[in-house]
């Protein structure tokens, strides 16, 4: 799961060496319209309150009209919080401070609209399956099966859409240097959205994801997993398509290891990582070493 | 004006500070919040349990305040010193993700020891002042002093070196500045600036919890720098003031309030790119933002 999440941010970093803190908010976008097209209704807070979509779709229709949906509002951001800073050839650090402005606007706006009541994306949306399966004598819960094919495919298409297409390519051209693709006939800009497109589809899914196998926790709930998804990236390798899933894998991993007796330091685990990861390895698992530039 | 948006906002502009100083040496650290949470604690720690510094009369010493906030600033100080020689090794972004975890896993220690309350925090934290005036004009009185000090800070040698390694970090180590102990001193500088605010903030709060210090504390922190402009410690002091002031003075906008922050947050560096440091800037500021409601139209 945070290998999905993760994906969307390392797409947009590996491009723009930048990071983006609106990945979050469009995370829960995701999360909110899934929630939305499956027929949700809304709670009693918010200008929506009790408005009800008169269709209700079933649940993997409605995660990629979600993924959709968070796609476009990824490439709005990029329009307005990065592009103008982009051509300016503005400190990157501005584009931190923009996007999380964008960032706060979404997310005020879904509690404006919404409530900030949390909602759960019912299983029974799925259609007749059983509660549980199970693998081999151990018990699995239907919704962990269908979140780990679901993402299994995305990093599949992914991996091999980057490996192996031109614009796939394109896409590699434009984030070793950005000029360089330019001059070599690249339309890096074009590149560019396509990045933030691609990021916002897999972040609006991961999200949609999120809510049916664990529940949507109010508007805010998406910055945490931004936080966590640095950890992610950082883990394994900023920029690196393998290397987020790989990273996802692992924080996921040490996390359900952690004693019960101290539930509660859950959350420092991917910190943890992050920051003994920066202190040995800064480049990552699967990164590439990065030369300093005289 | 209400005083106790004023003592926030003093105590905002101190916090843009911290966050200004590592970032005038070029180096991006979010860790502040994370100090400002340390002085906080250590303030709630000492003067909840530790009845000596109570003293006799009504209100709390203001002398323990003081002891709090020294023993406060050696506490941040070592621990950015120990954290420093590690992390300031990583640039740029690195440094900027490396401050954030360290400042997640200080805020999730918090939330689980016993000792700091866990969730709900400490409470009852005694009162030095009878009102929020006397915090204003403690606080006030506090930025005066360390804006002085980065002012002095930025006419002398060490302050000249720092500026050199943000414009070029190799070219300052070849005209032989010590670049790793400026940026030390830099990042220790910022911490003590921290813990201090975090000293003075727990007692204006009454409480205080693991929240205070976390992830949105430290970008609230940098949009100050960023938004009042890095180059002049006036920048971040203004910053601070303003965007602090920001939300409380959008409070009749209800619950757009939060959406306009955003929209203020992501205009202002495509507006005003280097901040708000000009005098120009600062008059084209006034037009952007007529304040509403009971400020009137006078400027801030």
């Amino acid at each position: 799961m945070y290998a999905l999440f993760a994906l969307g941010y390392t797409l947009v970093f590996s491009v723009l060496g930048v990071i983006n803190f609106s990945h979050g908010a469009v995370f829960t976008l995701g999360a909110y319209l899934t929630f939305l097209l499956i027929g949700g209704n809304v709670g009693a807070n918010g200008l929506l309150a009790g408005v009800q979509l008169p269709f209700a779709l079933p649940f993997l229709p409605a995660l990629v009209l979600a993924g959709l949906g968070s796609a476009l509002v990824a490439l709005l951001i990029e329009r307005v919080a990065f592009q103008p800073l982009r051509q300016r050839e503005a400190d990157p650090l501005l584009s931190l401070i923009t996007s999380l402005g964008a960032g706060v606007i979404v997310v005020n706006l879904i509690q404006l609209l919404m409530g900030a009541e949390s909602h759960a994306i019912p299983t029974s949306s799925l259609g007749n399956l059983p509660a549980a399966l199970s693998l081999g004598g151990a018990k699995v819960r239907t919704v962990q099966v269908v979140l780990l094919a679901i993402a299994t495919v995305f990093v599949v298409a992914l991996t091999a859409w980057i490996e192996g297409s031109r614009s796939g390519k394109a896409l590699q051209a434009v984030s070793e240097d950005p000029t360089t693709a330019q001059l070599l006939g690249i339309n890096s800009s074009r590149m560019i959205q396509l990045a933030f497109g691609l990021g916002g589809f897999l972040a609006g899914i991961a999200g949609g994801l999120v809510g049916l196998s664990v529940s949507i926790a109010g508007p805010y709930f998406g910055i945490g997993y931004g936080l966590k998804g640095l950890g992610v990236l950082v883990l394994g390798g900023l920029g690196s398509v393998p290397g987020a899933v790989l990273g996802g894998l692992i924080i996921g991993l040490a996390e359900a290891c952690v004693p019960a007796d101290f539930s509660g330091y859950k959350d420092a685990v991917a910190y943890g990582f992050l920051f003994l990861m920066l202190l040995i390895r800064p480049q990552g698992l699967l990164g590439r070493v990065l030369a300093t530039k005289v | 004006m209400d005083v106790s948006l004023l003592q926030q906002m003093l105590l905002g502009a101190l916090l843009g500070l911290s966050v200004y100083l590592p970032l005038r040496c070029g180096q991006l650290s979010l860790a502040s919040p994370g100090f400002y949470a340390i002085g906080g604690t250590v303030a709630a720690l000492l003067s909840t349990r530790w009845p000596a510094l109570g003293g006799t009369g009504a209100t709390y010493p203001i002398s323990s305040v003081l002891l709090e906030m020294g023993l406060a600033a050696v506490l941040t100080g070592a621990i950015a010193a120990a954290i420093g020689t590690v992390v300031l090794r990583l640039r740029g972004i690195y440094l900027a993700i490396a401050t954030i975890a360290l400042v997640e896993i200080l805020r999730v220690i918090t939330l689980n020891l016993a000792i700091t309350g866990g969730a709900l925090g400490i409470f009852g934290i005694p009162q030095p002042f009878y009102g929020p005036e006397g915090y204003a004009l403690f606080t006030g009185a506090l930025l005066a002093l360390v804006c002085w000090l980065c002012d002095r800070l930025e006419r002398t040698r060490p302050g000249l070196a720092m500026a050199a390694i943000r414009d070029d970090e190799l070219a300052a180590a070849s005209q032989g500045i010590d670049t790793a102990r400026f940026k030390l001193l830099a990042f220790v500088l910022s911490a003590v600036v921290a813990g201090i605010t975090g000293v003075v903030a727990a007692h204006f709060l009454n409480s205080w919890n693991a929240k205070l210090g976390n992830f949105d504390a430290s970008i609230t922190s940098l949009a100050f720098v960023v938004f009042g402009g890095s180059r002049t410690w006036l920048g971040p002091v203004l910053g601070g003031l303003l965007l602090t002031a920001l939300p409380e003075v959008l409070r009749p906008a209800g619950d757009l309030r939060l959406i306009v922050f955003g929209l203020v947050i992501l205009l202002g560096p495509l507006l005003v790119p280097q901040g708000l440091v000009s005098p120009e800037r600062l008059q084209a500021l006034g037009r952007l933002l007529p304040r509403p409601g009971p400020f009137g139209r006078q400027a801030p």
